[in-house]
């Protein structure tokens, strides 16, 4: 009577208000695996949250039967019970832990008394990893004598121990190398084959197009298709993914563009936890005076990367060649950085933009305090004449400038970073998703405001998720994939479609 | 009033908490001991008591607020004080010579493991507990494990001495003129700059407050013997560090250091350095607690400064400083300080057993921190 192992029915979760997810249908049979795509913030991730209880059932709507009976799951654990896991994006292994112990982390074989039970332990997890044809591994090392690939797979092994019919991975090669991938794509047709259920979550359409059997495909929190992978090709996936016009919200203003006026050569960044792999990967890209550089690219590609690369605050590895204005400089800090003219908006507001507990005002001085003090003495109504100066400028919403800035809204907090980040007066000026969780009004103000000052001779680049913005403010669009350039579009006319079929590595339109 | 708005009041005149404390403290004892705690002559040896763990306290609360910890400064305490007492006895030297190295030697020690803590990122949990060994062994190693006597008069006198009445009343006068300017010149900047000027009633009044405050205290010592060097010692560190903290760019940089470490790396700060100069004024601190506890002690012992640490460490969060960095004042790591040596002080002279006063203090620091957490300053984060 049950077609479907899996079958959510329109599925709404909203925060605050706003819909993440409208009325979402997904089916998964037995043995098949479903290949779930979309954009960034498409609604993939909170999907796969309803999915296995991280939200419980109650705070959204709609229904989920699970093996013709309604799942009303309320925890982690009773849908693990029920057979659904999740192996998350980043891996939950306890590195000191030996593989054998994180594969039975939390339903540990015990003997009376509470002593773990190792030999049987062992033999059940050399058994599971000799499924996933990993004989080699030895099962009482600790995890992190294995590289990422093989974690990978150990936290496959601890799914399979729970006896999962339904296994959801989310990207999970995307700290895989090539040849890891590989590995893991043969154990999912084999697990396929065993009848375990697969729903995939990637980027990569090429991994989706080589394991899935359907593609299901959602958009800004709605279902917008489900289809049969074979005779699909990934042109359609990608029109799927995007079909969306863009609105009037940016307000691009014509202004003049000079000379090419920085350049990066040859930026490489090797990941922190696996060298071996690349994020980064030889990028060189130009820039000119006057000029909004927008960056492109998936979650995870590399652009956060490169930045830091060029800010000179990479945690890894990395080796990068920079010219400003005709000379070669030397960035290893951001205190270089910022005396020799290049300024960044951090991606991550609250970990690298706000110091939370000093006032507004502090904060937007924090990167030249020391030209309001003489021999170290801060001169501070000369500060607050600055201060106000700025906060008049941004139009940044604070009763006082001495309050502290976690209590501001995310835009407010937004103008303020970016206040900070003006000050010392850059001639490069790096944004990391600048709009990231900002209200749609401080986003047009921002938008303005990087036109001001692009038209004042500042370069700007642009790293941005949101492919509306990237083509509405950009004047030449750098798309980057996996860690490598892609593409480096003039933005006229430019498409959707192009940037993100380059993104997802269809090399033809590197031609474009 | 409701809890909530009970909580709020506390975590936004924590000061006013801390002097209510204090004022229940006292009066606890006066009550007790008969009306003896509250005399000039007690009054003068509670300051005296609290000198050496306030300075300690004033360099501590610093490193406490940028982030780390110092567990070495009891053991480097001793150390300085040790050397002192033999330039003093063995080499002779004169008191300006022996306090200029000390000094510089207290600077070099803090800088020192700044050095480690900043640059070669060795938690400064680790690199303190190696030190508070260390310089433990050092100082019984040059001293042989005995007590080396103070042979100069000058040196006592750092320990021992008062401010003849004369001398302390003008200071008084003195510091009353130069809050007054500070008020006026803040007017005149604010003016001059076109931003809002506060109503002259406001400064006069905060004026008045402060010259009641510098009478009453100047007064009550004069009382007794006058001030006491270490205790005009600790004052002025107190009001250099308030003036570094509130009103330098160094100063600012240890707060954003301490609040949010990576912005501030990202802002274009060199935050090594930071750290590394907040341990090395920890030095400079512990050099002058040396130098007074072996004044005071007329000797070098080698067991001077034993637990300092921890008393600094339970001052500075009694006085509001946060474990995870970012928040505490100067003042309130002395006020601290005044709390712990005003228990130590009325409980001896109840003649409580030293057994029942560590007791006390190890739950008052619980309960100190406790009432910090849930007064709410740390869930917002």
């Amino acid at each position: 009577m049950t077609e479907y192992l899996l079958d959510m029915r329109g599925i709404v979760k909203d925060f605050n208000g706003v819909k993440a997810l409208d009325g979402i249908d997904l089916k998964v049979r037995a043995g098949e695996v479903v290949g779930l795509c979309g954009e960034n913030g498409a609604g993939k991730s909170t999907l796969m949250k309803v999915l296995s209880a991280v939200y419980p059932y109650g705070t959204w709507q709609g229904q989920i039967f699970w093996d013709g009976h309604e799942l009303k799951a309320t925890s982690i654990r009773e849908t693990e019970e029920a057979g659904i896991v999740i192996i998350h994006q980043e891996l939950m292994l306890v590195p000191q832990l030996s593989v054998a112990e994180n594969i039975f982390m939390g339903n540990e074989i015990t003997l009376p008394g509470g002593r773990m039970n190792y030999s049987a332990m062992y033999k059940r997890a050399e058994e599971l990893m000799a499924e996933l044809k990993m004989p080699d591994v030895n099962v009482a090392l600790p995890v992190y004598h294995y590289g990422g690939g093989h974690q990978q797979l150990i936290e496959i092994a601890k799914a399979l121990n729970k006896k999962a019919r339904l296994l959801i991975l989310d990207e999970p090669t995307s700290s895989l190398t090539k040849s890891e991938t590989e590995i893991l794509l043969d154990i999912i047709r084999d697990l396929k084959r065993k009848g375990v259920a697969c729903v995939m979550i990637s980027h990569k359409l090429d991994e989706i197009a080589a394991v899935c059997d359907t593609i299901s495909v959602i958009r800004d929190g709605a279902h917008v298709g489900t289809r049969p992978m074979s005779g699909m090709d990934t042109n359609e996936i990608i029109t799927m993914m995007v079909g969306r016009e863009i609105k009037n919200l940016f307000p691009r203003e014509e202004h003049p563009v000079g000379e090419v006026f920085f350049e990066a050569r040859n930026v490489t960044c090797l990941d922190v936890n696996n060298p071996r792999r690349k994020r980064v990967d030889n990028i060189s890209f130009q820039l000119r005076k006057g000029e909004i550089l927008g960056v492109a690219g998936l979650v995870g590609a590399g652009r956060t990367e490169l930045a830091m690369a060029i800010f000179g605050c990479y945690p890894g590895q990395y080796s990068a060649e920079l010219w400003l204005d005709g000379r070669r400089i030397s960035v290893d800090s951001p205190r270089a950085a910022v005396t020799q003219g290049i300024c960044l908006v951090p991606e991550d507001r609250k970990r690298h933009g706000i110091v939370p507990l000093q006032g507004v005002g502090a904060n937007i001085t924090m990167a030249v305090l020391g030209e309001y003090a003489r021999h170290g003495v801060i001169n501070a109504e000369k500060e607050l004449c600055q201060i106000e100066k700025s906060i008049a400028r941004m139009r940044i919403k604070t009763a006082s400038p001495d309050l502290p800035i976690r209590g501001l809204s995310g835009g407010n907090q937004q103008k303020a970073v970016l206040s900070k980040m003006l000050l010392p007066n850059p001639k490069v000026l790096i944004l990391d998703e600048p709009t990231r969780g900002v209200d749609v009004g401080a986003k047009y103000e921002i938008y303005k405001l990087m036109f001001e000052l692009v038209r004042q001779g500042l370069s700007i680049i642009m790293i941005s998720s949101e492919l509306p913005e990237v083509l509405g403010i950009s004047d030449r669009v750098l798309v980057i994939g996996e860690g490598q350039l892609r593409g480096d579009f003039i933005n006229d006319g430019l498409t959707q479609e192009q940037v993100l079929t380059a993104a997802l590595g269809q090399s033809a339109a590197l031609a474009a | 009033m409701t809890t909530r708005d009970f909580k709020r009041f506390f975590s936004q005149y924590k000061i006013l908490a801390l002097l209510l404390a204090i004022a229940m403290i006292w009066l606890f004892f006066e009550q007790l001991t008969d009306g003896a705690f509250l005399t000039p002559r007690n009054f003068s040896n509670l300051l005296r008591q609290m000198a050496i763990t306030g300075m300690l306290a004033s360099g501590m609360v610093f490193i406490i607020i940028s982030g780390e910890i110092d567990l070495s400064v009891g053991a480097s305490l001793g150390l300085l004080g040790g050397i002192a007492a033999i330039l003093d006895y063995t080499y002779q030297l004169p008191m300006p010579l022996i306090i200029l190295i000390v000094v510089a030697l207290g600077i070099g020690i803090g800088l020192f493991n700044g050095y480690w803590v900043a640059y070669l990122r060795v938690p400064s949990f680790i690199v303190s507990l190696a030190g508070f060994l260390a310089f433990r062994g050092i100082l019984l190693g040059i001293t042989k494990g005995t007590t080396v006597p103070l042979e100069s008069e000058p040196m006592i006198m750092i320990g021992q001495a008062y401010l003849p009445m004369m001398l302390g009343n003008f200071l008084g006068v003195a510091v009353f003129a130069l809050m007054a300017f500070l008020t006026f010149r803040t007017r005149a900047g604010r003016a001059q700059h076109g931003l809002a000027v506060p109503p002259l009633w406001q400064d006069l009044g905060k004026l008045g407050v402060i010259g009641v405050l510098i009478v009453g205290f100047v007064y009550t010592l004069n009382q007794y013997e006058g001030i006491p060097v270490p205790v005009l010692v600790t004052l002025v560190i107190l009001g250099v560090f308030s003036f570094m903290a509130n009103q330098t760019v160094f100063g600012r940089r240890i707060y954003s250091v301490g609040s949010n470490l990576e912005a501030t790396r990202l802002s274009g700060v060199n935050v090594r350095a930071v750290k590394m100069l907040v341990f090395g004024m920890m030095g400079l601190m512990a050099a002058f607690a040396g130098l007074t506890t072996t004044a005071r002690l007329a000797a070098g012992s080698p067991s001077a400064g034993t637990l300092g640490e921890l008393d600094a460490i339970a001052s500075c969060f009694i006085g509001g400083a946060s474990s995870r960095g970012g928040v505490g004042t100067v003042y309130g790591a002395l006020i601290g300080a005044l709390i712990m040596a005003s228990l130590d002080n009325g409980m001896s002279m109840l003649g409580v057993e030293s057994f029942w006063q560590m007791i006390v203090k190890g739950a008052i620091l619980l309960l100190a921190v406790w009432i910090d957490v849930v007064s709410g300053a740390g869930s917002e984060r």
